[in-house]
């Protein structure tokens, strides 16, 4: 018995075909035997020139137009079978010999060789012996008739004469049948059969038989079973003979199955598969018989035979179990032949149970993609349609089959198939592996792999699993704006507006149009992040691992990585387009266990799905403790050509700047363009948060640069000033130790500079013009805002220390003098004022200021009353020691505190209006009166702006090292440090009191004093010292008051209201023991003019003088002081003066004038 | 011979959503893959006949040595109680394996009875 029998293979002509002479390497053997094998037909039209027809040819009528010889071809020969002479197709009528000349040089030892061989075959007609692969000095032999040599050449002409020389043995067979037909016609054919069969089938009927007549196919069932019965009844018989004649008992068996099988092929159709299975089922149970160790060939046959049936039959289950039975015969053979025969057929088998390598399984990988495609089209994935990709999941069949692979494949010493099957086992069945058995694997995929050269690629992934995690945009792609060619302002609308890749609402729009489009840049570096599980419990070491892309312009980076047990990874993968295109990622390619694989990402998707819904074993990358699988679109990826690339740098630093509160400072940023294509055109503008940190930006720098070459750079200036830190941010500030004040930025405050760039617009071969992409910058300015000095507190204080009035300050005013002209001169808009606070002032406002160094560094404070109103010049209150103290900044060393005083002058208003005390005065008012209500509304607002004015005038600049400077914010600490009082800062006083000295008739203006007078409370008394001072003057100044002379002066009083005021003026004097010097009694000072009692009235908004003389006795300390009793208050005057009762009297004082009087010299 | 059998329950798509081994016979691992392979290989046996009659059940519709494989072919997914509360449950996908430990008892229980 024998593969491949059918009703047909009896009209072959059996060839066998022998290797000889030196041994042949299998693949040669094999393609020398494919190459012979092929002309299994021969046309017999084409034997024409070889045939030699006989005078009396039997074969005239054989039909030599469409007819032809069969060949069965049979490699490696075949014992010669005792039913040679009953079936004469099972004789080897030609032998042909192969002959591998690199390994047989001698070509006359092949000959010999060949004709032993042949020797075996004593039915052999014909015999060529083909030598292939000739050596230049076998060429160049003499020419041989008994070897053939195929000259090299390529393979098609290989064939070509291949088919010549087999068309020769062909025609030389048929030459020898017509011979011997001519010769037996005369003496008759002696049939022999073991068995002396009383039947036969004729094949020349055989021949005749359609494939679908209903008819014939009848006839030859009714044979077969006739035959079997008959040939039952007869092996019965001639058995129980030769068991009495003691010869081999001869098998029925065999002989019934070949028959079985014979019809099984003729009836082998889809529509008789019924009847087919039930025949091979039948012969497979007649296997049962074949139980002797001498069956186990029959048996072997047997099986491949129903397993060729079964598959031609459409039936690949059944035809891979019988496929498995027969490597499981083979694999009771202990030879590397027979494991690799057993390999074979298992891996045959690999498609019905779903374990096929990825070599041989590209159609169905198609399908799948598309099934993919077609899922991810309508969005979601319909759970029928996953079950379908998960077919057949006969696990444990599917391990038994790959184990069987592995076993065979180790046995058969081939490595890369042991390798793949062991791959296949890991990677699809590790749930039901044990520690143990993976660790097996693992090391037979080692010992698979140092038998294969280095560098050997396997269709099969192993570990690890991979996924796309996802596509980190690399800063430089991130920033690739589209540029719309009808705007100036290409980058409106393009592209992403903040510093966010993703805002919620270009999401909705684009969602649904399509897929993420991703643009690469020739040259540039791109990032995929993948996630990679070792689910197994071993180390699992990734030598290599790199993207697998096909298209072949792009540049991969390898990186390796170590993945110990049970563990998941994210890793960067990196590389360069370098090519303008199109790229497709569909996976990774990784060296691993010695062998270098591709793992397709869509493969593991599908994986994931299947164990989300609960149709495989387990989710790789759960079992590690990776997060749950998400399903990330592959983007469309798109290769563009270079563009130019922005770097920015900021001059200082790649940290935060930090800068103190309040601090401004010049950043320098530099510029450089990185690629390889200049910066025609550039914008830069702002955005973020805190924008307003940014005073200014340098434009013109930059403008000026462009172009910017590739490698060119451009440093330009932008103005900050750092913002100010909210309350919580100083009190987590002040929760730690001042070393850890330096912090971070925190993310999302920051500002950005948007810088948004391009360059040429490229010329396309049609003429026209396109635009490449342009591309935005972000410059993040990272300010990190930390607490400088800090305000403690701010309070006001009142100082009252009496002027110290020497002769240096009698010195007449150096300015045009201005007389009591009634002329409306209201101090503030007099000119700058100044205070020396040493020489003390009565009733003096500070505000003190105290401030603490929390840093480490020192600062430098300078307070500044800025007087920029629209009535007062630009004066610095301190200008009368600014001068002098320019450089005497208040300094602050670190952890330490000091207190600023600023005086609070020249804030008062002009004119003492009611409307102030509208509020007040407003509550005795009749209320309801809409017009008084908006009125006392825009008084209010009108108060609040002076206030607001007030505080905004006082800055406190200050200055730390070579360039931080700053101003701190106290304006809500001012505010509330004035709160209390601030009425008396605002307001002037109802009356002025000021002393001048008259001489020669013309006053000159001393002193002014004024002084508005509670009597009942002092600190509400209000000063507005007004000294003149111009020390320079002073000190030459002859004019001093001296003893025993008169002295002129004048008190001049200035009415601050818009209401006369009638008063009585007394004037006092008092020396240094507070003595009443004008007593009548013991007068030390002589006086002319009235000095009590004065009755005056002061027109609103006028001053009045009244002149008085003095005649000082005894040189020495004096002070003047002169005060009015307001006859008629006003209510305004009352309430200025925070009168309790309407009837109190209202007393205004100025403040005391000292006078140094020296003596005669 | 051993009274020993193999209930495995295919659903669509060949994919056995549940898989018992019983019987009495002393088990050994490479028969029970044996009886596997068997009725996996049978499925193209039953995949044809199932068409060809009205009957559910199919009886030895394959066998190899000694083994019958005899088939019931069901409609919807239903033949038996305890599969019944399977597929209604709202929870379970089709194609996907059967755990419950339940159904696991029950149909040793009922092989127990049987055989």
């Amino acid at each position: 018995m024998e593969p491949g029998l059918s009703i047909e293979s009896g009209s072959a002509i059996r060839v066998a075909v022998l290797p000889v002479g030196g041994p042949i390497p299998s693949p040669c053997l094999r393609d020398y035997a494919a190459l012979v094998a092929r002309h299994a037909c021969v046309d017999l039209a084409s034997l024409r020139p070889y045939y030699k027809e006989h005078q009396k040819s039997p074969f005239a009528h054989q039909p030599w137009d469409a007819g032809c010889l069969r060949l069965k071809f049979v490699l490696g020969g075949c014992v010669p079978s005792p039913w040679e002479d009953f079936q004469s197709s099972r004789k080897v009528l030609a032998v042909v010999g192969i002959c591998h000349l690199p390994s047989s040089p001698d070509l006359d030892r092949v000959a010999a060789d060949f004709v032993d061989a042949a020797r075996s075959y004593p039915s052999a007609l014909a015999s060529r012996c083909f030598a292939f692969c000739p050596t230049d000095a076998q060429l160049v032999e003499k020419k041989r008739d008994d070897i053939i040599i195929f000259p090299p050449s390529d393979q098609q002409s290989l064939e070509v004469h291949m088919l010549t020389m087999i068309q020769d043995l062909a025609a030389s067979l048929l030459m020898e049948f017509e011979k011997w037909v001519l010769r037996a016609e005369s003496t008759g054919t002696i049939l022999k059969t073991p068995l002396d069969s009383q039947s036969s089938l004729g094949s020349e009927e055989v021949d005749r038989m359609g494939q679908s007549d209903p008819v014939l196919e009848d006839e030859v069932k009714y044979r077969y079973y006739t035959i079997i019965q008959l040939y039952r009844r007869a092996t019965l018989q001639d058995n129980a003979q030769r068991s009495f004649l003691s010869l081999n008992r001869v098998s029925p068996v065999s002989f019934e199955l070949e028959a079985a099988l014979k019809l099984a092929r003729y009836l082998c159709r889809r529509e008789l598969a019924k009847e087919v299975s039930d025949l091979l089922m039948g012969a497979a149970d007649g296997a049962k018989a074949l139980i002797d160790a001498s069956d186990r060939l029959i048996l072997l046959i047997l099986y491949i035979e129903i397993a060729r049936l079964f598959g031609t039959l459409g039936y690949k289950r059944k035809a891979a179990f019988f496929s498995r039975q027969v490597a499981q015969l083979y694999l009771q053979q202990d030879n590397a032949y027979a494991a690799m025969s057993a390999m074979q057929v298992l891996t045959m088998t690999t498609n019905a149970y779903h374990v096929q390598s990825r070599k041989n399984n590209k159609l169905d990988h198609d399908s799948h993609k598309e099934l993919r495609a077609s899922n991810t089209d309508s969005g979601k994935v319909h759970p029928q349609s996953i079950v379908s990709l998960f077919e057949s999941q006969w696990s444990t069949l599917q391990m038994v089959i790959l184990r069987e692979i592995l076993m065979s494949s180790i046995r058969a010493s081939d490595p890369l198939s042991s390798w793949s099957a062991a791959a296949r086992l890991l990677r699809s069945f590790y749930p039901l592996i044990t520690p143990a058995g993976q660790s097996g694997l693992a090391s037979s995929l080692g010992n698979s792999a140092d038998r294969l050269p280095a560098g050997t690629r396997c269709a099969d992934p192993c570990l690890p699993f991979i996924r796309l995690h996802s596509f980190p945009l690399h800063p430089s792609q991130r920033d690739v704006v589209k540029r719309n060619p009808h705007k100036k302002d290409w980058w409106t609308g393009a592209g992403p507006s903040g510093p966010f890749i993703y805002t919620p609402f270009s999401k909705a729009a684009a969602s649904g149009t399509s897929k993420q489009e991703v643009t690469w840049i020739v040259g540039e570096p791109v990032q995929v992040m993948v996630e990679l599980a070792n689910p197994c419990s071993f180390d699992l070491v990734v030598e290599s691992i790199y993207l697998s892309v096909h298209s072949g312009n792009f540049d991969a980076f390898p990186v390796s990585v170590s993945l110990p047990p049970n563990t998941s990874k994210s890793v960067l993968l990196s590389g360069v387009p370098t090519q303008v295109g199109q790229i497709s990622i569909p996976g990774c390619i990784v060296h691993c266990f010695g062998v270098i694989t591709e793992h397709l990402f869509k493969e593991v998707d599908c994986l994931l799905l299947g164990a989300s819904q609960g149709l495989v074993l387990s989710d790789p990358f759960r079992c590690c403790g990776s997060s749950k699988f998400k399903s990330v679109s592959f983007p469309s990826i798109s290769v563009v050509p270079p563009l130019p690339l922005l770097v920015a740098n900021v001059v200082g630093g790649e940290g935060s700047i930090l800068l103190y509160e309040g601090e401004i400072r010049d950043v320098l940023i530099t510029l450089t363009n990185a690629g390889t294509v200049p910066v025609e055109e550039a914008n830069i503008a702002l955005s973020g948060k805190n924008q307003d940190s940014v005073i200014s930006i340098a434009h013109s720098t930059w403008k000026s640069a462009l172009p910017i070459k590739p490698g060119g750079e451009v440093t330009f200036a932008v103005t900050l000033r750092a913002w100010h830190l909210s309350l919580a941010d100083s009190e987590a500030d002040g929760s730690r130790s001042p070393v850890n004040s330096r912090r971070t930025a925190r993310e999302g405050i920051n500002p950005f500079l948007d810088i948004h760039y391009a360059g040429p617009a490229a010329n396309a071969e049609n003429g026209d013009v396109s635009l490449p992409p342009g591309r935005r910058l972000a410059v993040p300015l990272n300010i990190c805002v930390v607490q400088g000095l800090r305000l403690v507190r701010a309070r006001l204080l009142s100082m009252e220390i009496p002027a110290q009035f020497t002769e240096a300050h009698l010195s007449p005013v150096s300015r045009k003098d201005y007389i009591s002209t009634g002329t409306d001169t209201a101090h503030g808009d007099d000119n700058l004022l100044t205070i020396d606070p040493c020489k003390g002032s009565w009733g003096l406002r500070l505000l003190e200021l105290e401030l603490f160094n929390p840093t480490d560094v020192v600062f430098d404070v300078d307070v500044a009353v800025h007087l920029d109103g629209t009535n007062v010049d630009q004066k610095l209150i301190d200008e009368g020691t600014a001068v002098d103290a320019a450089c005497q900044k208040t300094r602050i060393d670190r952890d330490y505190s000091a207190r600023v005083l600023i005086p609070l002058e020249n804030f008062k208003l002009p004119v003492l209006d009611a409307s102030f005390f509208i509020k007040e005065s407003g509550s005795t008012e009749p209320l309801g009166s809409k017009a008084a209500a908006i009125a006392e509304r825009n008084a209010k607002a009108e108060l609040n702006a002076s206030i607001n004015s007030l505080i905004s005038k006082i800055k406190v600049k200050w200055h730390s090292g070579r360039n931080s400077s700053g101003e701190l914010n106290i304006k809500n600490a001012i505010q509330a440090a004035l709160q209390a009082s601030i009425m008396d800062i605002l307001l002037p006083d109802p009356l002025t009191f000021s002393f001048k000295l008259a001489k020669n008739g013309s006053a000159i203006n001393v002193v002014s004093s004024k002084d508005s007078g509670n009597p009942d409370d002092d600190s509400g008394h209000f000063t507005d010292e007004n000294v003149i001072l111009s020390t320079k003057n002073a000190q030459r100044c002859e004019d001093l008051i001296s003893a025993h002379e008169m002295t002129h002066m004048v008190v001049q009083i200035r009415n601050n209201t818009k209401e006369i005021i009638r008063m009585n003026l007394s004037i006092s004097c008092k020396d240094v023991a507070g003595e009443n010097c004008f007593d009548e009694n013991s007068a030390t000072v002589l006086w002319a003019g009235v000095l009590s009692d004065v009755h005056l009235e002061v027109p609103p908004l006028q001053e009045v003088a009244h002149p008085f003389s003095v005649y000082f006795l005894v040189p020495g300390d004096y002070s003047l002081q002169a005060s009015s009793l307001i006859i008629d208050a006003t209510d305004v005057l009352r309430a200025r003066a925070k009168a309790e009762s309407s009837d109190e009297p209202i007393l205004c004082r100025g403040s005391p004038f000292h006078i140094r009087v020296v003596g005669k010299v | 011979m051993a009274s020993t059998a193999c209930f495995v329950i295919v659903s669509k798509n060949d994919i056995p959503i549940y898989e018992a081994e019983v019987g009495s016979a002393p088990k050994k691992e490479e028969l029970a893959y044996q009886h596997q392979f068997i009725l996996h290989a049978a499925l193209d046996v039953v995949q044809d006949l199932a068409w060809t009659t009205n009957a559910m059940f199919l009886k030895s519709v394959d066998r190899f040595n000694d083994l019958v494989v005899s088939v019931y072919v069901t409609a919807v997914l239903c033949c038996e109680c305890s599969t019944v509360q399977i597929f209604l449950n709202p929870l379970y996908l089709p194609g996907s394996r059967i755990t419950s430990s339940h159904f696991d008892t029950k149909v040793r229980a009922l092989a127990r009875r049987y055989l």
